[in-house]
């Protein structure tokens, strides 16, 4: 590792560590951010339970292996609150001015979003998150050779890329346009929504929408099926759905591109 | 005369934020059209399989589920754009003005709501329309039905609309509140059926949000709309409403007074 990069993380570590003691500044706000992540998080399980114990069999699938879904989507989620998250939050910082300073700093424009705060509740996220990640395996029948479980790791990590490329990509738009930050509330709400059960319940052109149009399938639903064996009926060539990790690290290398365009474009309050 | 136009001046700041930027505008058609083939698709999917259950069949779940959609609309105006939110004031200190005007604050926040809620009720009632002709929802089994459902969701409205206000009261309290500003909004959605009407919860989960207000502002309404709540149950319901009305009404107006007290601005 060279001595730049060296340092950048350095430099990125030490002021996480300072918005960390600045977060904590405010102790039952500390807390209540961890318990907003986790009571966030709970509320699909929530909703995943209720369905799962009135609609048995959902799309053909057993119970054990719907849980997957959420399970995938809610870790992928959860890193993705952690590292990248503050793209949801940019419409805020552009009404604030808060990228002209950014554009004046020595450091990269988008590293200093991120910096911005410390997540909070991505630990409620996580810890939830990674419970029901143990509730999923130990339910599963499946045999969890290190060809599944590497997948199952690439998996999560693709799905928190892919997020992370979605809200990107709006980030992007409200570089230009701020307005476009409503649809970033949308899209947490369609992720958290639609992101944890088989799609194939909907119908073939609504599936189809939530693959392609917006690629929330690979997320989650995809991965999982590759993980458990479901080959038919998923809307998508399998080695396409078996692809969703790679399409996850396409997505947000080119949802980076966007932003270093539209960062390029952007013209603060000021013009 | 006077009092009118202030009114209606201050009701119609959000909605006038909102009709001057029409790509928003747009967005909300296409999202709301979204979500209501969505969760429309999602419910007919899940019944695909299975007849009644939680004594919801079909077509009363998905009828339930779109009306939930429309009516999220009819609160859901962003306030934020126009910084404008009890919460930015408070962080910024302009809350101060709201005690400087010729209005009123808690006038202003009723006005200002009322117009929101109204505007809301265009979008809820033009999607309503297209859904029933679309065939998408229901219509009411009778008038009768039809006459509770509104007065139900009068109420309804009212109750959020407290709760709401409730929730905003807090920023005066806190110095950070994100959070459980969150944590609330949240409670509002799950216990109010948003997310998935309560009959599907299990029982302990009704009988809990039937001590809590939420229940009354979406899930009461819409289950009289469906026919999950008789009209012969309907009277005690609809009471039920209105004695959340008061309770919350009494304890807004109580915050108010305590709130203008805590109102300091540039050091006090």
């Amino acid at each position: 590792m060279s001595q730049k990069t060296m340092k950048s993380l350095r430099i990125v570590w030490r002021i996480t560590l300072l918005n960390i003691r600045a977060s904590m500044e405010y102790r039952t706000e500390f807390l209540l951010m961890i318990a907003i992540g986790a009571i966030w998080q709970v509320s699909v399980i929530v909703f995943a339970t209720v369905l799962l114990a009135r609609f048995t069999g959902m799309g053909g699938w057993d119970s054990s292996d719907v849980l997957l879904i959420p399970a995938i989507r809610m870790l992928a989620h959860g890193l993705f609150v952690l590292l990248l998250g503050r793209m949801h939050f940019i419409g805020r910082q552009i009404q604030e001015g808060k990228i002209d300073v950014y554009l004046l700093r020595p450091m990269p424009v988008h590293r200093q979003v991120q910096l911005a705060f410390f997540p909070t509740n991505a630990i409620g996220d996580l810890l939830v998150a990674a419970g029901l990640m143990v509730g999923a395996l130990s339910r599963s029948d499946l045999d969890w050779t290190t060809g599944r479980v590497s997948y199952l790791v690439a998996a999560i990590i693709g799905g928190m890329l892919l997020e992370a490329a979605l809200f990107t990509v709006v980030a992007s738009a409200c570089l230009r346009f701020p307005a476009a930050d409503y649809w970033s509330r949308w899209l947490e709400e369609l992720l958290g929504t639609f992101g944890s059960y088989p799609l194939n319940v909907l119908p073939r052109a609504v599936g189809g929408f939530l693959t392609y149009a917006l690629p929330l399938a690979f997320v989650a639903y995809l991965p999982t099926a590759v993980l458990t064996g479901h080959d038919q009926d998923i809307g998508v060539p399998y080695w396409l759905a078996a692809a969703s990790p790679l399409l996850g690290i396409a997505g947000y290398l080119a949802a980076r591109l966007v932003w270093r365009w539209s960062l390029k474009h952007y013209t603060g309050v000021n013009g | 005369m006077a009092a009118v136009l202030h009114g209606w001046r201050a009701a119609r700041v959000t909605p006038l934020g909102e009709l001057h930027t029409p790509p928003r505008m747009t967005a909300v058609l296409l999202r709301l059209t979204v979500q209501v083939v969505l969760v429309a698709s999602l419910w007919r999917g899940l019944y695909a399989n299975t007849g009644t259950t939680a004594g919801l069949g079909r077509d009363q779940a998905v009828t339930y589920a779109v009306l939930a959609v429309l009516a999220s609309r009819l609160r859901e105006l962003d306030q934020s754009a126009g910084r404008d939110m009890v919460l930015q004031h408070m962080h910024f200190g302009t809350i101060v003005y709201w005690y400087l005007r010729p209005l009123p604050p808690q006038r202003y926040y009723a006005l200002r709501a009322l117009g929101e809620q109204l505007y809301g009720l265009v979008w809820a009632l033009g999607g309503y329309v297209v859904c029933l002709a679309a065939g998408v929802v229901e219509p009411p089994e009778s008038a009768a039905v039809a006459g509770v459902f509104v007065v139900s969701m009068l109420l309804g409205q009212w109750v959020l609309y407290y709760v709401m206000l409730v929730l905003d009261q807090l920023c005066f309290f806190t110095i950070r509140n994100n959070s459980a500003m969150l944590i609330l909004i949240f409670a509002q959605n799950l216990l109010s059926g948003v997310y998935a009407p309560l009959w599907f919860f299990p029982d302990w989960f009704i009988t809990l949000s039937g001590f809590l207000p939420f229940q009354a502002t979406l899930s009461v309404p819409l289950s009289i709309y469906v026919g999950r709540i008789e009209l012969s149950d309907a009277g005690v319901q609809l009471a039920v409403q209105a004695a959340w009305v008061v309770v919350l009404a009494l304890f807004t107006r109580w915050v108010w007074r305590r709130a203008a007290r805590r109102v300091i601005s540039q050091g006090g």
